[in-house]
C-alpha cells in the first residue's frame, strides 16, 4: 500500500455508497467478526436484496469469506470465531435464540470454492437435502426434484444416463455444477458462493455464470469473486472489502467505471491485489 | 537453467540415485529377512501340528455279547451307556493274544487302546442294536504312545531307550515295554493299524489323555470370548471416538481424555487381569473362568486401540465434506452418520480388527480371571467355565507327555487359522464400505 492509500483506509470510519436496498432479503448490521483475539472483519454492514446478485470482491484475506460465512453460521464450527453486531434474513435475527442453524441452512444455502460432491451417487448428492428436510413425500416426487435441479444447473443432458456413478466421477466444473444443484434442490431462499469457478475453466466458468444469472429470478445471490470481470458480468451490486473493512458498496456499473473510494479505485486498476 | 546448474545437478545425480539404491536394498532385505522368518516359523508348526490333525487306531475284533458286555439283549438305551465296554474291549485283545496271562501283562496290554475307546465303542453299539451278540470288526483309537511310534512309522525291532535321546537316533524313545512293542508289531504286520484323519482333535475338550485331548472347548470359549469383547468394545470405541473427534469442544478435560486413552493403550495387559480379578470376581462376583468376565476385561484392553484408530479415521476425513453436508442443513448428528462414518469406516475396522487379534492371543489376563482351567466339557453359554486357544497352548505346551507337543503346534494352528478367517472377514466387510466410496 501507497502511504496515500493507507491514510485513505485509516482515515476509513464508514462504507462508500449506500449499503441498505429496498427490499432487502438479509441485512448485517455493525458485524464486527473475530478469530480468538484477532479481528477479521471491521463493522460491517450490507443488505443483500431480493433477486439480487452481490458480488464480494477484496484483496487475499480481506475477510470475504469469513464474512459470507456469517450469513449462513457456518463460521459456528470454528471454536475461536465470535460474531458480534446483528444479521437478519427476513427480519429474524441469525443468532438470535429462536433461529435453529439446521433450518437457517436449509433457507441459505452455500456453493464452496472447491467443489465437494459427497461419496455418493450423483443422484443421492442432490437428493441428499430434500431427503433430510423431508421435502419430497415420495419416491416419485423426489425424482423430480433432483432432475429438475439437475436441469437447472445444467448438468442434466449430460448425467442422466449414469445417475448412479459416483458423484466424485464428475470433471471438476461438473463437480461444482452439481454441488450447485444439490445446493438449490433444497430451495433456498438465499445462495452464497464463495468463488466458485475459481477451479474451473473459461467454459464451464461462463455456463455457472449463465445460471446465477437464471437463479436471480428466484434467490438472492451473494458471490465472492477474485474476477472482476466475473463480478461485472453476473452482479448488480458489488462491495468491496480491504482488510476486514467494507470500503465502498455501489452499483456494479458504477462500482467499476466510476469507483469513487480511493481504495477501490488502486484495486480496480490493478495497482494491488 | 543454465548451464552451471545443470553441471552442480548432475553431480548431485549419482549421489541420489546411489542413496535410492541402498535405501531400496534395506528395504528388500528387511523383507525377505521376515518372509524368511514367517516361513521358518510356519513351517515347523505345520510340521509338527499337523499330526495332531491325525490318530492311529488298531482294529480289534470285538465280542458284543450279553456275557461279556453284562447286559440283557433286550436293555434301555440308559442300561446300554452302562454296560461293561472296557471289559468287551479287554476281552478282544486277550482273545488276540491268548498267550497273556499275567496280571500285569494284561493290563500293559489294554493299555495300547486309548481308555477313551470304550465311549466309542458305547455309541457304535447305541448306532447299531442289531450289531447286539455279533462280534464286529472295529477300529478303536490308540493310546498316545502308540500314536507316537506308528506316526513316525519306526522300526519297533530297534533297541528301546528311556529318557531323553542324546543322539543316538537308532534308538526308539517310548515309555511301552518290550512285550508291548512286540504286539504293536504283531498288530502292524497283520495291516491292522491304521493312521487317518481324525474328528478327535476338531470335537473333544481338553483331556489328561493326549490322544483324547481336543480344542473344541477352547475354540468355542475363544469365540465366545471374543464375540463379548467385539459386543462391548466396538460401540463403545466408535462412539468415545466419534464424541471426541466430532462433538468434543477442545478444552482441558479432554486433553486429559486423550492423554489417559494413549496411557491406557500402553498398559501392560496384566493389569487389566488384575483388574478384572478386583472387581468383576470378587466385588461384583461375576463367574470365574467365564468367557464373559474374559470377553469385559479383553474389551477394556481393547477400547483403546480402537479409539485411537478410529480416531485417525475419522480425522482422515477431508474437512470439505462435513462443510458440505453442514451447508445443507444436516443436523451434526446427520453430519456424521450420512457422511463421515461411512467414509471413515474402512479405517475403523481396520483398528477394531488389530483390536480384536490382540485380543485373541492375549493369555496373562485371562490366567489372572481363572481360564486357565482344565476344561472337558464345551461351554454351552458365555457364564460356563471355558479357556481360549492362547491358554490351551500354554496348558499343553506345559504338559509332560510328549504326544501334547502336536497338540500344542496343532492348538496353534487354529488360532493362526482362526486369526485368518477374522482377518478376512475385516477385508471383505472393508471392501463393501469401499464400494459406496
Ligand atoms: N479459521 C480461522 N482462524 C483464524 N483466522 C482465520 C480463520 N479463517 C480466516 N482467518 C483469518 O481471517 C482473515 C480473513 O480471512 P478470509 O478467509 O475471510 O479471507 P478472504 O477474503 O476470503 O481471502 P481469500 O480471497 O484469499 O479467500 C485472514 O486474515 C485469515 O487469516
Ligand atoms: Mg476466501
Amino acid at each position: 500500500m501507497s502511504d496515500a492509500a493507507k491514510e485513505a483506509f485509516d482515515a476509513l470510519k464508514e462504507t462508500v455508497g449506500r449499503v441498505t436496498v429496498d427490499d432487502p432479503k438479509m441485512q448485517a448490521q455493525n458485524v464486527d467478526v473475530f478469530y480468538g483475539d484477532k479481528q477479521a472483519i471491521y463493522d460491517v454492514t450490507l443488505d443483500v436484496a431480493k433477486n439480487e446478485v452481490v458480488a464480494m470482491i477484496g484483496p487475499s484475506g480481506c475477510g470475504k469469506s469469513t464474512f459470507l460465512r456469517c450469513l449462513n453460521r457456518m463460521n459456528d464450527t470454528i471454536p475461536s470465531c465470535k460474531v458480534t453486531g446483528d444479521i437478519t434474513l427476513e427480519g429474524e435475527s441469525l443468532y438470535s435464540k429462536d433461529m435453529d442453524p439446521v433450518l437457517l441452512r436449509a433457507r441459505v444455502g452455500m456453493v464452496f470454492q472447491k467443489p465437494n460432491p459427497f461419496a455418493k451417487s450423483i443422484y443421492d448428492n442432490v437428493a441428499y437435502g430434500p431427503k433430510i428436510h423431508g421435502l419430497a413425500n415420495n419416491r416419485a416426487e423426489l425424482d423430480d426434484i433432483v432432475e429438475s435441479s439437475l436441469q437447472r444447473a445444467g448438468l442434466f443432458d449430460e448425467v442422466k444416463d449414469r445417475l448412479t456413478a459416483p458423484g466424485t466421477s464428475l470433471s471438476g466444473g461438473q463437480q461444482q455444477r452439481l454441488c450447485i444443484a444439490r445446493t438449490i434442490a433444497v430451495s433456498p431462499e438465499v445462495i452464497l458462493m464463495d468463488e466458485p469457478c475459481s477451479a474451473l475453466d473459461p467454459i464451464a466458468t461462463a455456463r455457472i455464470e449463465e445460471l446465477i444469472d437464471e437463479l436471480r429470478e428466484n434467490y438472492a445471490i451473494a458471490i465472492v469473486t477474485h474476477s472482476m470481470q466475473q463480478a461485472a458480468r453476473v452482479s448488480q451490486r458489488t462491495a468491496y472489502f480491504h482488510l476486514g473493512k467494507l470500503v465502498e458498496v455501489g452499483e456494479t456499473k458504477r462500482i467499476f467505471t466510476n469507483p469513487s473510494h480511493e481504495l477501490t479505485e488502486n484495486y480496480i486498476t490493478g495497482r494491488f491485489g | 537453467m543454465n548451464n552451471a546448474t545443470t553441471e552442480r545437478v548432475r553431480a548431485t545425480l549419482k549421489k541420489r540415485y546411489l542413496k535410492e539404491k541402498i535405501f531400496r536394498g534395506f528395504g528388500i532385505t528387511a523383507i525377505a529377512a521376515s518372509l524368511g522368518f514367517l516361513v521358518l516359523l510356519l513351517g515347523s508348526i505345520l510340521i509338527k501340528g499337523l499330526p495332531a490333525f491325525q490318530a492311529t487306531y488298531l482294529n480289534v475284533d470285538i465280542e458284543l455279547t450279553e456275557d461279556v458286555l453284562d447286559i440283557s439283549a433286550d436293555a434301555s438305551t440308559e442300561e446300554l451307556r452302562g454296560a461293561n465296554f472296557s471289559g468287551a474291549i479287554n476281552q478282544a485283545l486277550r482273545d488276540r493274544f491268548p498267550e497273556v496271562t499275567k496280571r500285569k501283562q494284561r493290563r500293559q496290554l489294554s493299555g495300547l487302546v486309548s481308555s477313551g475307546a470304550e465311549y466309542a465303542l458305547a455309541d457304535y453299539l447305541a448306532e447299531n442294536r442289531d450289531q447286539f451278540g455279533n462280534t464286529v470288526n472295529l477300529w478303536l483309537l490308540a493310546d498316545d504312545e502308540v500314536d507316537a511310534l506308528i506316526k513316525r512309522n519306526k522300526d519297533l525291532t530297534q533297541p528301546i531307550k528311556r529318557g531323553k535321546n542324546k543322539n543316538n537316533e537308532s534308538a526308539l524313545i517310548t515309555r511301552l515295554s518290550e512285550d508291548q512293542l512286540g504286539w504293536l508289531q504283531s498288530f502292524k504286520d497283520a495291516g491292522d493299524t491304521n493312521v487317518r484323519f481324525s474328528s478327535t482333535f476338531f470335537t473333544n475338550g481338553d483331556s489328561r489323555e493326549p490322544e483324547q485331548a481336543g480344542i473344541r472347548a477352547a475354540l468355542i470359549g475363544s469365540a465366545y470370548t471374543l464375540l463379548i469383547t467385539f459386543v462391548l468394545s466396538f460401540p463403545i470405541a466408535v462412539a468415545a471416538a466419534i464424541y471426541l473427534e466430532e462433538f468434543a469442544p477442545q478444552n482441558r478435560w479432554t486433553d486429559l481424555v486423550e492423554v489417559n486413552i494413549n496411557n491406557l493403550a500402553a498398559v501392560p495387559s496384566i493389569v487389566f487381569g488384575l483388574l478384572g480379578l478386583a472387581i468383576f470376581i470378587n466385588y461384583l462376583a461375576m463367574p470365574r473362568s467365564a468367557p464373559v468376565v474374559g470377553g469385559i476385561v479383553l474389551s477394556l484392553m481393547t477400547l483403546p486401540t480402537i479409539i485411537i484408530s478410529s480416531r485417525a479415521a475419522l480425522k482422515a476425513v477431508p474437512p470439505s465434506i462435513r462443510e458440505a453436508a453442514r451447508g445443507l442443513g444436516a443436523s451434526p448428528v446427520q453430519v456424521v452418520t450420512h457422511h463421515v462414518l461411512p467414509l471413515a469406516m474402512p479405517g475403523i475396522l481396520t483398528g477394531t480388527i488389530i483390536g480384536l487379534a490382540q485380543a485373541l492371543g492375549e493369555t496373562a489376563p485371562l490366567l489372572m480371571i481363572g481360564m486357565v482351567a482344565f476344561i472337558v466339557d464345551i461351554p454351552q453359554s458365555v457364564t460356563d467355565p471355558s479357556t481360549v486357544l492362547p491358554v490351551q497352548v500354554f496348558l499343553w505346551a506345559d504338559a509332560p507327555e510328549r504326544a501334547f507337543t502336536e497338540r500344542t503346534s496343532g492348538a496353534i494352528l487354529v488360532l493362526l487359522a482362526f486369526l485368518v478367517v477374522m482377518n478376512l472377514t475385516a477385508v471383505l466387510l472393508r471392501k463393501k464400505f469401499e464400494r459406496r466410496w
